[in-house]
């Protein structure tokens, strides 16, 4: 088969804001089906917790995770993406060394606390076979770890982009998109928190 | 001065050849599904309780209530095929009427799948409460079922659990099953009766039942549960309640 | 990049998924079910990365990284532009590539599908056969189930959502060309970790993959769950990718209300499968924390349930059927207004039907759950809602019948299917309904009653639906026709080999037989022989549909640019297609069902040049039919005038 076109040419260049605009519409998206993995975790651990099946959710005796661990390590995640915002509204407003260093930042403050959430995936009081309660932490850790990892990869081409100055006040709508991302794996970190707040099963009834 | 317009119109509408043509099939195909309608419940065979009489009750009432739709969906399309169809391997010249919609006939469709709609969920929930009252009653016996791979046991708590790996039941008295599982999931099934309900390890889930009928019925996994779920199956065997004595006397029951 | 093709791509795989072995067995125990299950994991996760470097996928991301954009050249190239026969085989990014190529991988996994519905019908043509082990068995039911699943969820949107909605809504391409090929060639990977389930110990579960039935099976399982992340991963960015290029890439003009019938089928399918596929890979993710860690997921002695893996799956599990179902019904609404030679009947109520079950789709799930003593309280209305979907889907009857009444019904291939697709799918509806009752189906679950259910629906509607496509955009996707003769013989053995297979597995459900066994009463000797019988007439006439796909592709008369006279875009761009599709891209001044109307819709005076190319370019390679499409595009760039609709 031929691909010749006439006058135009055969690969077509589009206007880049057109582009950003519908790449905002596939991100929405994205977040939409990993939202949707998330939640199927997050109503794992609630309906698990709900049920209580042979009263075995917490095992008897069974040590539990520090909340406060939780909601540091959330508070680190959204941490970096206050960052980020900061950096996004440098770029905004025409200043890439502002995109540059908060940026940076924010993927350090991402890294320390993926750290963290290997830390606490590692010193957990319990194993994961422990209960379901166990299996569950352990799961929702590493689906948090993942999503940092993913994030900071980002977040670093970003950095480096701007390095680059690829980002201009007038493009920059990757930048934005990024943030869009990072906000939301913020939400997922503090949801996640607030999940594993609730511990002991209210269905203790015979 | 608008119904003898409308009745006038009517008239014209049902002395239209298409009109005409459509409900002589309907009324051929409905005659024949609703024929058709007293099959299924044959093939399920004779029931031995109320409840799987209701439910063939129910298969033989939503078919005859299917019929006319699905005979007038077929009857569209055979005479449509049969009068307006066009052979060979260029595309007809001439392009058909350009009907872009039918409010009345769109709406009357609607109403009628409404309706039918409305009929199924009223029988449904009245057929519910009707099935569950063996559930209720004051002198149900109780009988617990275990599933494992690949076998079934029944215990009967009332009678000193006495252990069976085939079920016996007395006639018409009510019966409660706790059914629950060791290992997987299975599904406690007794055809002839009409009931099932999942055999889940670490939950006790309930069915019931009335035993109407003596014979021996079949009890078959209806989940797929490993290796040998084809065999999963045994006897419920419907007896008279001096027969039930005796049996359990027989096997180291109370009596 | 530029010599990295499908055999790198399959070595990158081999020595990704050596690599992970290696490492596995250097630093795992491997002597418990948990360390050969990590071990089957991490081999078949380095295959898929090795895979997917192998083919190229990461290049672009890592080039973005580093600040180095593709440039124009390198667009040209993943373009597959002047690359022959070879783009078929690269991660390319135009989308009629990426469309031929699922069509291809989907023929795969039908075929392999339909020889192991041969191997369970063998076993149950007599009661006590004995032609396969239980164990063979149970795994042929598993991998047939899912084979068949994955093939049918992608052989609508895949092949012809990839190569056609983008033509159909005059675009150039899909908005995300390379996530497109990214989620072709995870495809490609996925199909042998599927099928590497057979040699691991094999599926014991079915395609359902009850726990824990899972979480003591053989490794095969393993491969199950690696293979429905990667599925699921691939299912999200299709859906993401197909479902952005629909909402921002229609021409100019195409308002919702002009926009094709099988373009909201297609939105309805692929939005539908974003969130509905990653709580599938949600339920296998903790199967696999269960079966490689020792988790207490699905496990009731440790706190864990089977009704959460039963909840999480039937989430997925009910929108999937209508991912699969839409679609292919939409496609048949789509071709039955160009061989009735009418409009499309009451075009509003046919988008508000596909919205209402879509609406009503993610509300239902638990009516698959009837029996399972999750939730009794709940069986009632999860009735209400099931049987609500009965009124949307009478509404595509309506929709049909309307089209098809008083038209001129021209009897091609894709007409008969929408007449196959009446008869069966209104068995498939109305059995639908005696299984949403709720006392019919605690007898009639688990019976073979659903399995032929389901096949009606599934297989009557959904793979009906989805020949139709075939037979129907067939000349647009190869340039050329395909033969009737062997086309026709195919339809009438696998539509009459169809239903007699399944009227008769009902018969077998209603008498008392369990679905998924290996040998049963002889009480149901007749209807398993004579639905064995049948499949195999299924079996002759799918493989003469295969020789008439194969056999036209290659020798098959030229096709003219629209030899069925529609009025949809894509039948005024040439055969062949050229790279982009459109030279000048087209505004969209009505509807594609202006059937009847005559001169009515052509008001708008054409610019001279542009609408010259055009004709031209339609009328194309070997000058046959002149497309009536021209009808509902004029081609020139400025803004639509005001008066642009009568």
């Amino acid at each position: 088969m031929s691909s010749v076109t006439i006058g135009e040419p055969a690969v077509h260049l589009e206007d880049p804001d057109k582009v950003g605009r519908r790449w905002r519409t596939g991100i929405l998206l994205l977040i939409l089906a990993d939202g949707a993995f998330v939640a199927a975790l997050l109503f794992s651990y609630f309906y698990l917790r709900g049920l209580n099946t042979e009263k075995a959710w917490v095992a008897h005796g069974q040590a539990t995770a520090s909340i406060v661990v939780g909601w540091l390590l959330a508070g680190g995640v959204v941490l970096s993406a206050a960052l980020y915002h900061w950096a996004l509204r440098g770029i905004r407003a025409g200043s890439e060394p502002r995109l540059v260093l908060g940026t940076l930042l924010a993927v350090a403050v991402l890294l320390a606390t993926a750290i963290g959430q290997v830390m606490q995936l590692t010193t957990f009081p319990f194993g994961v076979a422990d209960s379901a309660y166990s299996s569950a932490l352990y799961t929702l850790a590493g689906a948090n770890l993942f999503h940092l990892l993913l994030t900071a990869f980002l977040g670093a081409a970003m950095w480096n982009r701007g390095r680059l100055h690829i980002y201009s006040v007038t493009s920059n709508w990757q930048v934005r998109l990024v943030g869009l991302w990072w906000t939301w794996v913020a939400g997922a970190a503090v949801l996640g928190a607030f999940t594993t707040s609730f511990i002991a099963s209210p269905n203790v009834g015979g | 001065m608008t119904a003898p317009t409308f009745g006038a119109r009517a008239r014209a509408w049902s002395r239209r050849a298409e009109v005409r043509g459509v409900f002589l099939i309907w009324v051929v195909l409905t005659a024949l599904l609703c024929l058709f309608s007293f099959v299924p419940a044959r093939l399920m065979g004779a029931p031995a309780s109320p409840t799987k009489q209701a439910v063939e009750t129910t298969m033989t009432l939503f078919t005859l209530a299917a019929s006319p739709v699905a005979a007038f969906v077929w009857a569209i399309a055979i005479y449509s095929l049969v009068r307006w169809r066009h052979r060979g391997k260029q595309a007809p010249t001439e392009d058909g009427p350009a009907i872009r919609t039918n409010t009345p006939a769109s709406a009357l469709w609607v109403v009628v799948s409404s309706v039918l709609c409305l009929f199924l969920l009223v029988w449904g929930f009245v057929e519910v409460q009707a099935v569950a009252t063996s559930a209720s009653a004051s002198d149900a016996m109780v009988v617990d079922v275990t599933g494992q791979q690949w076998v079934w046991t029944f215990s009967y708590p009332q009678e000193g659990n006495l252990e069976s790996d085939q079920l016996y039941l007395p006639v018409n008295r009510p019966v409660i099953f706790h059914v629950t599982s060791k290992d997987v999931i299975h599904s406690f099934w007794v055809v002839q009766m009409g009931i099932k309900v999942d055999a889940n390890p670490g939950e006790t889930t309930q069915t019931s039942v009335t035993p109407d009928r003596l014979g021996r019925f079949d009890i078959r996994c209806a989940e797929l549960c490993g290796l040998l779920h084809a065999d999963m199956e045994t006897s419920v065997h419907v007896v008279s309640p001096t027969d039930f004595r005796s049996w359990l006397r027989s096997n180291g029951g109370p009596g | 990049m530029r010599r990295l093709n499908v055999g790198t791509a399959v070595a990158g795989g081999l020595i990704g998924g050596s690599i992970a072995w290696f490492l596995a067995h250097q630093f795992l125990a491997t002597d418990n079910p948990s360390g050969s299950n990590q071990v089957t994991i991490l081999t078949m996760v380095g295959w898929a990365i090795g895979f997917m470097i192998g083919i190229g996928a990461f290049h672009g991301p890592w080039c973005w990284l580093m600040g180095r954009d593709q440039s124009h050249e390198d667009e040209k190239f993943l373009a597959g532009d002047g690359q022959g026969i070879g783009r078929y085989f690269r991660f390319t990014t135009d989308h009629k590539v990426v469309g031929i190529q699922y069509l291809v991988v989907t023929m795969v996994l039908l075929g392999v599908g339909g020889i192991l519905a041969m191997m369970i019908r063998t076993d149950l043509i007599r009661p006590d056969s004995g032609f396969l082990s239980p164990q063979v068995y149970n795994s042929v039911v598993g991998l047939h189930g899912l084979t068949m699943i994955i093939a049918t969820i992608i052989m609508v949107t895949g092949p012809f959502g990839n190569f056609i909605v983008p033509i159909m809504i005059g675009a150039r391409d899909m908005a995300f060309p390379r996530l497109n090929a990214l989620s072709l060639w995870l495809i490609v990977a996925f199909v042998p970790v599927l099928f590497s389930a057979a040699v691991l110990g094999g599926i014991p579960t079915g395609w359902s993959g009850y726990a824990p039935l899972s979480d003591q099976a053989p490794p095969g399982m393993d491969a199950y769950l690696t293979a429905i992340v990667i599925f699921a991963i691939s299912s999200a960015i299709a859906g993401a990718n197909i479902t952005t290029t629909i909402l921002t890439m229609r021409a100019r003009g195409m308002t919702w209300n002009r926009t094709p019938i099988f373009v909201w089928g297609t939105l309805a399918s692929v939005g539908l499968a974003i969130p509905a596929f990653p709580m599938f890979m949600g339920s296998m993710v903790l199967l696999g924390v269960d079966r490689t860690v020792g988790g207490q997921f699905y496990v009731a002695s440790g706190g864990g349930s089977p009704w959460l893996y039963a909840n999480l799956f039937w989430l997925m599990g009910h929108p999937e059927v209508y991912v699969i179902v839409i679609p292919a019904v939409a496609a048949l609404m789509e071709l039955t207004p160009v061989f009735a030679r009418k409009p499309l009947f009451n075009y509003t109520a046919a988008v508000l039907s596909i919205v209402g079950i879509v609406g009503l789709s993610i509300m239902v799930w638990a009516h698959h759950m009837y029996a399972s003593g999750w939730a009794p309280d709940l069986n009632g209305p999860f009735m209400l809602t099931t049987e609500l979907i009965s009124i949307p889907t009478g509404i595509i009857f309506l929709v049909v019948l309307g089209t098809i009444w008083r038209g001129r019904i021209w009897t091609t291939l894709p007409m008969m299917s929408t007449y196959a697709m009446l008869w069966n799918f209104i068995i498939g509806g109305v059995t639908g309904i005696y299984l949403s009752d709720v006392p019919a189906d605690y007898d009639l679950h688990g019976s073979m009653f659903v399995t032929a259910h389901f096949h009606y629906t599934l297989m009557g509607a959904g793979l009906t639906g989805a020949i139709g496509a075939l037979t129907y955009w067939f000349p647009k996707m190869t340039g050329r026709m395909l033969d009737r003769r062997a086309g026709f013989a195919s339809f009438w053995l696998v539509q009459i080999g169809f239903n007699v297979t399944f009227l008769s597995m009902f018969a077998a459900g209603l008498a008392g037989q369990p679905r998924r066994v290996e040998h049963y009463d002889s009480l149901f000797g007749v209807a398993n022989l004579v639905s064995s019988l049948g499949a195999y007439v299924i079996g002759l006439g799918m493989l003469i549909l295969l020789y008439a796909v194969v056999s036209s592709w290659r020798r098959g008369p030229l096709a003219p640019a629209n030899p069925w006279g529609s009025k949809t875009l894509e039948w005024t761009v040439p055969n062949p297609i050229p790279l982009e599709n459109f030279e000048v891209l087209p505004v969209v001044i009505a509807d594609p069902y202006g059937y009847g109307e005559g001169d009515l819709r052509v008001p708008v005076p054409r610019a001279p040049a542009p609408a010259e190319a055009v004709a031209g370019a339609a009328t194309g390679a070997d000058g046959a039919t002149t497309p009536t499409g021209a009808v509902m595009t004029r081609t020139d760039a400025p803004p639509i005038p005001e008066q642009e609709r009568p």
